[in-house]
């Protein structure tokens, strides 16, 4: 009979998983009221990408993404420690958030259409890019020097699918070396195997920030892509509050906390928004 | 390119992260093997003495379970038990998930092992009156336990490396710590050997136990 129950307990949840849930289902309260009830936000994020959400060397979740949360748990609570992280795969952004485990989720996920049919985005609070990193007082000044250089240059990616397209985008003619770890595109850098590393822009900061004086920015970014924060659909209160706290975070009274956040992780002064007419209206 | 100070330096920084990790992936493969095993016992009993109607079941559930992916056993029991209610911790989840997929596994190992006694070793404690509990406990296992040993310490270690696969859902096992440390540090390559061979001497423990089980229930003079 043990064994009975075993397979039914197994064939019974597959089922109902099938069976789609009404989307229709109206919430009684927002997501807003319970978190105020909890008192704490729970958030879902990574623990394995610098700088957007890894582990300091004292094991504690940082980084920008965790930043973020701690804008929407001190929005709150007036307090940025009031927030639990649920430790999550990328893969596994969405389901948790449609499946009730985290109340929002920010790690790094590119704004898509396809993404936002299953969850609604906050409004962004970076955007991505590819960028350049040359050595500081090396061969090539900048962006204009790689492009003159043409096929004399060498570029090392991360390897990818899209890699060799993404470095021809900016770079036709440049020779791409495919590497598949992170610390080995930067390795070619160093050694003079490659002449530039092409990768996201905040990885790029965060390298430089931690090496000051050694590399610099050639100063051109493409492949733009928006990160946003995501919460379940079809509440919009709790939408709207979050949104709310981030705006606020990059342009009204907890702006030097966004600043604050975005000089330690990408090592550059924000300037503060200006005052007078609403920036967002110009 | 190895530079032994800087990675000493790097792991003493992550010794807590480390040790953390490995007390995750040891006490999440340990308790996996335990139920696993407890269940697959039950399991190779249905399938070998159980009637007609119990053993289409659990044949059912054998076949349906060793067939799945382990990842999407692990997918099921954190997000499908959810919607029915069952809200489990990332870790039970885990645990439930390679339980369950061990217990399949044991199982078939111990139908087989109970197959492969004579029929009459059966018979001949019918004749003496011993009950079926004691048959199975002092005449059948003790016999089958030599043929289940080796494929049971195979299946053991096979739990030791799925376990990694729980990182999906947020379990801090040795591998996403070890993953944690390299997104600091870069030392992709010193590091993912450390872990590796930290598996290594998990895996190598458990092929120690099943050895010395072995010994312990060999026949003198069968070897």
């Amino acid at each position: 009979m043990a064994f009975l129950l075993r397979g039914s307990a197994l064939a019974l949840p597959v089922l109902l998983a099938c069976m789609s849930l009404p989307a229709s289902a109206q919430q009684a309260t927002s997501k807003l009221d319970e978190v105020l009830k909890r008192g704490q936000l729970i958030m879902g994020t990574g623990s394995t990408n610098a700088p957007w959400h890894f582990k300091s060397a004292d094991d504690k979740l940082q980084g920008f993404d965790i930043d973020m949360g701690r804008i929407v748990a001190k929005a709150l609570f007036g307090d940025p420690d009031k927030i639990q992280f649920v430790n999550q795969s990328s893969d596994a952004r969405i389901p948790n958030i449609t499946t009730n485990k985290v109340d929002i989720t920010c790690q790094f996920m590119t704004v898509t259409g396809t993404r936002a049919q299953q969850i609604a985005f906050t409004i962004p609070y970076y955007r991505e890019g590819v960028g350049l990193m040359l050595k500081a007082g090396g061969k090539y000044a900048d962006y204009a020097a790689l492009k003159a250089a043409g096929k004399a240059i060498k570029i090392s990616v991360l390897q990818n699918v899209y890699a060799e397209a993404m470095v021809k985008a900016a770079l036709p003619d440049a020779a791409v070396d495919q590497y598949d770890s992170v610390d080995l595109i930067y390795q070619a850098l160093e050694s003079g195997r490659a002449d530039a590393v092409a990768t996201d822009q905040s990885s790029i900061a965060w390298y430089m920030t931690q090496r000051p004086g050694r590399y610099k920015d050639a100063g051109y970014g493409w492949n733009p892509q928006t990160y946003a924060c995501g919460v379940k659909r079809g509440d919009q209160d709790w939408l709207n509050f979050v949104n709310t706290a981030l705006h606020e975070a990059m342009t009204g009274v907890e702006f030097d906390f966004y600043a604050k956040s975005f000089k330690t992780w990408f090592g550059k002064d924000l300037p503060p928004p200006k005052i007078g007419f609403p920036v967002e209206f110009k | 390119m190895f530079d032994l100070q800087s990675f000493l330096n790097e792991l003493w920084i992550a010794r807590w992260a480390v040790l953390f990790g490995l007390g995750t992936t040891v006490a999440i493969s340990a308790l996996a093997i335990v139920f696993g095993s407890i269940v697959g016992t039950l399991v190779g009993l249905a399938l070998t003495y159980g009637g007609r109607f119990l053993r289409l079941a659990v044949r059912a559930y054998t076949d349906f379970v060793r067939g799945t992916p382990v990842l999407v056993l692990v997918l099921a029991s954190y997000y499908v038990m959810s919607t029915v209610g069952i809200n489990l911790t990332p870790f039970q989840a885990g645990v439930l998930a390679l339980a369950v997929f061990c217990s399949s596994h044991v199982g078939e190992i111990v139908r087989g092992a109970l197959q492969a006694i004579p029929k009459g070793q059966m018979e001949a404690a019918k004749a003496i009156g011993l009950t079926f509990r004691q048959t199975f406990l002092w005449v059948l296992l003790p016999q089958a336990l030599r043929q289940i040993l080796p494929t049971w310490v195979n299946t053991a270690a096979e739990m030791v490396k799925a376990s990694t696969l729980l990182s999906v859902i947020g379990v801090s096992e040795l591998l996403l710590r070890t993953q944690e440390i390299i997104s600091r540090n870069f030392l992709s390559l010193e590091f993912y050997f450390f872990a590796g061979a930290l598996y290594f001497v998990i895996n190598f423990g458990i092929e120690l136990f099943g050895k010395y089980v072995e010994r312990k229930t060999a026949v003198a003079g069968q070897g």
